[in-house]
């Protein structure tokens, strides 16, 4: 797994003495607030409802266990024991203390962690296919390639103060684990008919208040003419982007506003006058990059194993393995999901015991390494199918053992109105109660992959856009209402869901749910998930359904 | 007379500007060296570069700078005004003043310019400081130079991480031997 | 009635005014009958940068003898997360908090006297 070397270790230090430096002059009263609210933010430091907010990046959703011990720790010290893992694979604490941030980012730079550009209007922390390394179908590593955009992107002297916030996905696989097509730049690997690596690039997906999905800019880019290529995008959108109104600074509506042919047409002429030598990583720094990604050797094992087809008579195992075990590209092995979705409890949430126990169980069977979903569960990518019944025997006891990967009460939900000041409505209560319905792992399973989405308002930090059931909360005269939509996603059949009606109140909601659930169990034909049947018919069933039982 | 930062290469001093902006309400006084806007550099530039004083010209966030092309040669100075600190076009501005353009004489930052932003600044190529925090000319230079690293290249002459390491590995590194990249 | 409220800098920790300082107790803080007060207050407050950010004014309003904020966001900042009773203001449990809890008048966005942009 990647390490930084001292190169990038001594960034880290300046940067947290940086810092240190720059709270001292806060605290001291040399810089005003307003002055230092980007400097705090560009080190992922908000002050949210109740305390400050640190959002320490994961890049590339990859944690060694050293560096998942060193979160707990610090969840444990500093914060009150818990912390939450966000859908843009970070890890927020939410009772920070402003004179404790600078003793944080040591801490963390020691374990090569840190918070640079979780937040601000800059190149924000790249996100990567969960399974990256590890599932069959990858053309390459992807966070080879997070690793060279991290380099670029950190400290950008161009960049730094951009229009607005800027985020970067990157998927190397046949399938999108990483819903590429609702950020800034989306970025699809795949080999050309000669072999040679090439990106898809996709600009101007974003989710908000104008929701957008990325339009293709280029079907083929040599990979290794990403970064200058970027650069163009990068200085179009700095040039180009109006700043005279918040809420119309972000690329995607540069790009609707210039329409796709007239943005790529001035990226492709600022690309061609860019020396992109200066710009794009020699190939021997890729190559020192792409070593240091190869996982270890794998024990060559039977492709099946006998100690774990035994395990499955057991059906809470079975029902494990059928939802949160999937396929390695080593075969013997396999990718273990970890829910934090445990019914009732808040969506992406991990104690520190839980981090140290999932520490424990990646160094003992994964390779040491962990991963962070989108979806806000944990991974084991590196298992032997023999050690899964073990692994599951561990994460029981624990509430990390919840067999619900992709199905109804696998909710995706922003901290909400419980913790940000820019949220409208809570989330997390309306996520335990729809999550607490539809408990019984059973009528879950037979309802099938459904993915719920709830964002506490319009910036859509719980991605309702993308959900097969999108559920936004609005704040309906100083009282919490929730808007359903329908027949998201943000895969490989990424669509942005309807808006199937008016608001209801957060109690409606569990109710609403099961009347759609039950809608799509009458209408559903042989294997359709929930999504596949509002597609084919359309929302008029579930709208009828849904508001003739509320009046 | 008001002063200004400059730095060069590791050294910054403090000096006076000599050069007096012109808002385009008012009148080019009589001599002295000026610096006027680009809507007044277009209509009176030629009459201004030929009457025996040294002209600059200060842009706002939307000016292009590909319009001074023309004049480029003829400019004592050029301003970029951050109209606030966190408006960032005149980075970009920079960038190209001095990659594509090749502009090679002064560059000013003028406007909400704050401590904080000298690193940037610098490397995108500005090397004079009309910083709006009181920042003395040590303390620029402090911050311009609070990293020991940068990950890419720049209008300055600073090497990225991935030369650093390239060199480290060929044995050209200095004081670092026996730490070679992963 | 009008209360003053902010974060403290130092620690984040939601803060209401209380004649001329800052107290980490809801049912500690000053309330303004006249707009002339709270605004005067407001004006003290902002002069002090290093104790307290983003002050602001809220609507409270006697709910059977107990006060509360009108808006429910308000509310949420004055006890803790519902998601974890255990935390925040609201782990005290005293009588005020329960009070608070037990309140079921509807909030109203006019509690919201003047957006927060953090």
């Amino acid at each position: 797994m990647y390490r930084y070397d001292s190169l990038d270790k001594e960034m880290l230090t300046d940067r947290s003495n940086e810092f240190r430096h720059q709270a001292a002059r806060r605290l001291s009263g040399e810089i005003t607030e307003d002055q230092f609210k980007p400097l705090r933010l560009m080190n992922g430091l908000y002050l949210q409802l109740h305390a400050y907010m640190l959002r320490i990046a994961i890049p590339f959703g990859t944690l060694n266990t050293k560096q998942l011990r060193r979160l707990a720790w610090v969840a444990k010290t500093y914060d009150k024991g818990y912390g939450h893992f966000t859908t843009r694979t970070n890890l927020q604490l939410h009772w920070i203390k402003l004179r404790d941030a600078p003793d944080i980012l040591d801490a963390l730079a020691e374990v090569d962690l840190h918070a640079i550009q979780t937040s601000g209007n800059c190149i924000r922390n790249i996100t990567a296919d969960p399974y990256a390394g590890a599932t069959a179908d990858e053309i390459d590593d992807p966070r080879v390639w997070v690793e060279a955009m991290r380099q670029w992107s950190t400290n950008h002297p161009e960049y730094s103060y951009l229009p607005r916030k800027f985020k970067i996905a990157v998927t190397a696989a046949e399938k999108d684990r990483a819903a590429i097509r609702s950020y800034d730049v989306g970025l699809h690997l795949r080999r050309t008919r000669d072999g040679e690596l090439s990106f898809e690039v996709m600009v101007g997906g974003g989710q908000g208040r104008t929701p957008y999905l990325a339009k293709t800019i280029r079907e083929h880019l040599p990979a290794g003419r990403l970064l200058s290529y970027l650069d163009a995008v990068l200085r179009v959108y700095n040039r180009q982007s109006r700043r005279d109104n918040i809420h119309k600074q972000r690329i995607k509506i540069l790009v609707a506003t210039l329409g796709v042919e007239e943005f790529t047409r001035q990226v492709e002429a600022e690309w061609a006058l860019i020396e992109g030598a200066d710009i794009d990583l020699p190939d021997t720094e890729l190559a020192r990059i792409r070593a240091a990604f190869m996982p270890c050797a794998f024990d060559p094992q039977p492709a099946s194993s006998p100690v774990f087809e035994a395990a499955k008579a057991d059906p809470e195992f079975a029902r494990f393995t059928r939802r949160n075990v999937h396929p390695h590209k080593v075969p013997g092995y396999a990718i273990v999901d970890i829910s934090l979705k445990v019914p009732g409890e808040t969506p992406g949430d991990a104690s520190s015991e839980q981090m140290d126990l999932v520490a424990d169980l990646a160094d003992a069977y994964s390779q040491g390494e962990v991963r962070i979903n989108y979806t806000q569960n944990l991974v084991l990518p590196h298992v032997k199918l023999a050690d899964v019944p073990a692994i599951y025997a561990a994460l029981k006891p624990a509430g990390l053992a919840t067999a619900n990967m992709d199905l109804i009460t696998d909710i995706i939900a922003c901290p909400g109105l419980d913790y940000c000041t820019l949220a409208n409505a809570r989330a997390i209560p309306v996520a335990q109660s729809i999550a607490k319905r539809f408990a019984d792992p059973e009528r879950a399973e037979q309802i099938g992959d459904l993915k719920i989405n709830i964002s506490g308002c319009i910036n859509a930090c719980g991605h309702h856009h993308l959900g097969a059931i999108g559920i936004l909360g609005v704040d309906k005269k100083g009282e919490e209402y929730y808007q359903l939509s329908l027949g998201g996603s943000g895969g490989d059949d990424a669509e942005l869901a309807k808006i199937l009606g008016p608001a209801m109140s957060g109690p409606a909601i569990p109710d609403a749910i099961e009347t759609l659930v039950e809608t799509y169990i009458v209408h559903r034909k042989d294997g359709e998930r929930f999504l596949d049947t509002v597609r084919r018919t359309g929302l008029q069933p579930f709208k009828e359904a849904v508001y003739a039982s509320a009046d | 007379m008001p002063q200004l930062i400059k730095i060069e290469g590791e050294r910054a001093s403090t000096v006076d500007d000599l050069f007096t902006f012109v808002a385009d309400e008012d009148a080019v006084p009589a001599a002295g060296d000026v610096i006027v806007t680009l809507a007044r550099l277009s209509s009176e530039g030629d009459a201004l570069l030929s009457s025996g004083r040294r002209v600059g010209v200060r842009l706002q966030p939307s000016d292009a700078v590909e319009d001074l092309a023309y004049d480029l040669g003829a400019l004592a100075v050029i301003e970029l005004a951050f109209a606030k600190f966190r408006d960032g076009r005149p980075y970009s501005s920079a960038r190209v003043l001095r990659g594509r353009l090749n502009y090679q004489g002064e560059l000013r930052a003028v406007g909400d310019v704050l401590r904080e932003q000298a690193l940037h600044m610098v490397r995108c190529g500005f090397n004079a400081f009309e910083p709006a925090d009181g920042s003395t000319a040590e303390q620029w230079l402090a911050a311009a130079h609070r990293y020991r690293h940068v990950y890419q290249r720049a209008a300055d002459d600073r090497e990225p991480v991935f030369v650093e390491r390239a060199q480290i590995a060929s044995g050209l590194g200095h004081n670092r031997p026996d730490e070679v990249g992963v | 009635m009008k209360m003053l409220t902010a974060n403290s800098l130092t620690t984040g920790e939601v803060v209401f005014w209380d004649h001329g300082q800052w107290s980490v107790r809801f049912a500690d803080g000053e309330r303004f009958e006249a707009d002339e007060a709270a605004d005067a207050a407001l004006a003290l407050a902002e002069t002090q940068p290093k104790i307290a950010v983003a002050a602001y004014l809220i609507d409270v309003e006697d709910n059977d003898g107990h006060w509360v904020p009108i808006a429910f966001r308000e509310r949420l900042r004055a006890l803790g997360p519902s998601n974890t009773p255990q935390h925040g203001k609201q782990a005290d449990g005293d009588a005020d908090v329960e009070a608070f809890q037990a309140s079921h008048s509807s909030a109203r966005s006019t509690g919201r006297v003047k957006l927060i942009k953090r």
